[in-house]
């Protein structure tokens, strides 16, 4: 069970990182600078509980914190640029988050051995849930309560004026602008969000794993967090979940049996799931096609 | 009846007796599982291949010979399955959580890479019986990841793989005899990779130093060949020149090793780069008087990859096929297509210490003995102070469920690696 239980947090924890890239590409903005969140939330929030041995949830929201305010400074002169210059930007931030935790050195003995990053030899024992007795559905639930909140939130958003303004950046800069809203703000904002979820993302990623090091944030990670939204498709949040457990449940896990074809199977089924779903695996008319059959019904908004 | 019939008759009940007496019954339904994982995709690949081909011919000589002794008498055979993990903190956690809860495994070999294995053994339960830590309890045997002292992490973690600080000290007092006049040295390392990095900096360089042999320009300040010291100093790249493990352009590390005139040159890093450096090397016509690798170059991916600019390079490593058990387990690797090294070849003696301590612990084997079963075998691992290797004598750290195991010196000579010192 506790195999179901590991990959249940993966992909809650995963889905929060597809989520921090959803908030901003509803901006129109692509952004490859999360897994910098995403790392900047794990070693704060490593550092909170190992060094300073903080309870899990104060340390939790304090790195989600850091993180935000770090999306929010870096959201200014990043996103004075769009399109693929942004992607080269925030590229760039992520690597330098990356090489920073590189070269990262903070040891404090604890007892009979030293705690805290450790430059290339990455950040171990941050064994919080397991040294205080947190049995396998105790952090699942933990890490799914975020999740879902953080759903709930952006649902609820998509739904609200903040939603319909985030969307209208993301269709037409020039129209939103002529009617006053401020480009600046809304895309800052949106960064924000996305950094404050990365940072939870990565709280929660760093606690489950135990140990981070740098090679966990490469470009890789950053690409998997634009590709969930992508693949699953903007018109709900919960198309992020659909990819997240596609990727993560059904092709990385799913496949492992296949060996030394999963890769390859992998890259194929990705394809093909894009070229059949070209809005996203949970688009508009599957959303559609679900209201339905739960006797929900209504009209629905277009598809982003 | 006649006698012709008598006789074959008697035959037939003499023959029937001495194989059931030879080979015990098998027990069909119940079986030794071990679960291993590795690289076995992306640019460390051929390490999980390399393992799971030893392996694959390890378990197929145990069972040829009759299996595992379980602890009612039975014989039972032993099986194993393989997983890829890459070369991931991720996969490797996942893969051992399902492992642990969906297959039965007795006991796990894995994972290749030292950072997978460091975020895997975070997930175990530290000390045994500790009803407050809800890590996992399940006993690993890690045959290929080598980054000094991870093991410790978790009683359930163990090791077997060479101890580098113990190989680079002896092979450095070595060379210092066989070159007397080799004054200077320089190197380099892909600074990406804990493994290469941390022994450069911190074992190879001091154990040079410790034996007489000077940094160029002289020498790194804090770096005075005891482990660790200075080792800040030794990758700052005023220094040492360095690269990472995608790099695919070694020329300006390679002007660097020109420029510094060095005597004895070290390239601390895996194959895929090794290769890389040497050929550029090569290419710019450096050719120093001695030439150290890291102890995971010393693999056939090298000489597949550059065995003309490898020519020459020393390396130590716990693996050569100079025992008729050594040359076994090769010729095992190779009809499984694989090859046998100092890491994939402790795949091989893990199956045999696996056997041995189920036979010792008298494990059952059975679905509901299978928590037991695995204490038992953790247990017995630990206890374990000597167990026969393919090179020699392999002792156990109980403490640090480490090994030290014998080692040779090889040299790259025309293709192959030659052993040109056994100091076991």
């Amino acid at each position: 069970m506790s195999y179901y239980l590991g990959l249940a947090q993966l992909i809650g924890i995963h889905t929060l990182l597809g989520l921090s890239a959803y908030v901003l590409m509803l901006t129109g903005q692509l952004s490859l600078g999360q897994a910098g969140f995403f790392a900047i939330g794990a070693y704060s929030a490593g550092i909170l509980t190992v060094i300073f041995e903080l309870p899990i949830l104060p340390a939790l929201l304090a790195a989600a914190v850091i993180a935000a305010f770090f999306a929010f400074i870096v959201g200014f002169p990043a996103l004075r640029v769009k399109g693929l210059m942004l992607v080269v930007a925030t590229i760039a931030f992520g690597e330098f988050v990356r090489l920073f935790f590189f070269n990262l050195s903070w040891r404090v003995p604890r007892g009979d051995i030293e705690v805290g990053p450790d430059s290339t030899n990455g950040f171990r024992e941050i064994r919080y849930f397991v040294a205080n007795g947190w049995s396998p559905w105790e952090i699942t639930t933990f890490v799914w309560t975020f999740v879902i909140l953080v759903m709930i939130a952006l649902w609820w958003m998509d739904r609200s004026r903040a939603g319909a303004v985030l969307r209208a950046v993301g269709e037409d800069e020039l129209a939103t602008q002529s009617v006053g809203v401020n480009l600046t703000a809304v895309k800052v904002t949106a960064m924000t969000a996305g950094g404050f979820i990365a940072g939870i993302g990565g709280a929660l990623y760093a606690h489950t794993a135990t140990y981070v090091d740098h090679l966990t944030f490469t470009v890789l990670l950053a690409t998997f967090a634009v590709s969930y939204p992508i693949l699953g498709g903007l018109s709900s949040v919960f198309g992020t979940l659909v990819a997240v457990i596609f990727i993560q449940g059904v092709l990385v896990e799913g496949l492992r049996f296949l060996g030394d074809w999963r890769n390859i199977v992998f890259g194929l089924l990705i394809i093909i799931a894009m070229n059949l779903k070209p809005d996203g695996l949970f688009d508009a008319r599957t959303t559609r096609i679900l209201r339905r059959a739960i006797g929900l019904g209504g009209r629905e908004k277009s598809d982003a | 009846m006649s006698i012709t019939k008598l006789i074959a008759m008697a035959l037939a009940i003499l023959v029937s007796t001495f194989f059931a007496l030879a080979h015990p019954v098998v027990a069909a339904d119940r079986t030794v599982k071990i679960a291993a994982w590795g690289a076995k995709s992306g640019p460390l690949r051929s390490f999980g291949v390399n393992s799971e081909a030893v392996l694959k011919g390890a378990v197929k000589s145990i069972n040829d010979s009759g299996g595992v002794k379980l602890g009612d008498g039975t014989m039972a055979k032993m099986e194993f399955t393989y997983y890829d993990s890459a070369c991931n903190a991720d996969q490797a956690i996942s893969v051992a959580r399902k492992v642990e809860s969906q297959t039965g495994a007795l006991i796990g070999i894995g994972p290749t890479c030292s950072g997978a294995a460091a975020a895997m053994y975070g997930i175990f339960q530290k000390k045994v019986g500790d009803k407050s830590d809800t890590g996992l309890q399940f006993p690993i045997l890690t045959d290929t990841a080598i980054r000094p002292g991870l093991a410790k992490k978790s009683q359930w973690t163990f090791r077997n793989v060479p101890n580098e600080i113990t190989m680079y000290d002896a092979l450095f007092k070595w060379l210092r005899s066989k070159y007397p006049n080799a004054k200077t040295i320089y190197g380099g390392t892909e600074t990406d990779q804990a493994h290469s990095r941390i022994t450069f900096a911190a074992v190879i360089v001091q154990k040079a130093k410790k034996y007489g042999f000077e940094w160029v320009g002289g020498g790194i300040e804090g770096v005075t060949g005891k482990i660790i010291a200075g080792m800040k100093n030794v990758l700052n790249v005023s220094k040492s020149s360095n690269w990472l493990l995608a790099d695919t352009n070694f020329s300006v590390q390679a002007r660097a090793f020109k420029r510094s005139g060095a005597d004895m040159m070290i390239i601390s890093s895996h194959p895929f780069t090794t290769c890389g450096m040497l050929k550029e090397m090569r290419r710019q016509r450096i050719k120093p008087k001695v030439l150290v690798g890291l102890t995971s170059s010393s693999s056939a991916e090298t000489l597949k990859g550059c065995s003309a600019a490898a020519e020459g390079i020393y390396i130590p490593t716990g693996f050569a096929p100079i025992t008729k058990a050594a040359a076994k387990v090769a010729a095992a690797a190779e009809a499984n297509g694989g090859a046998a090294d100092l890491h994939s070849a402790a795949a091989w003696e893990n199956a045999h210490i696996i056997k041995q301590v189920v036979e010792a612990t008298g494990v059952m084997a059975k679905p509901e003995t299978l928590k037991a079963d695995r204490r038992k075998v953790r247990d017995g691992l630990e206890k374990l102070v000597k167990v026969d290797g393919l090179m020699g004598e392999i002792g156990r750290v109980q403490d640090e469920g480490e090994s030290i195991k014998p080692y040779v010196f090889v040299q790259a000579q025309k293709g192959a690696w030659k052993v040109v010192h056994d100091p076991r």
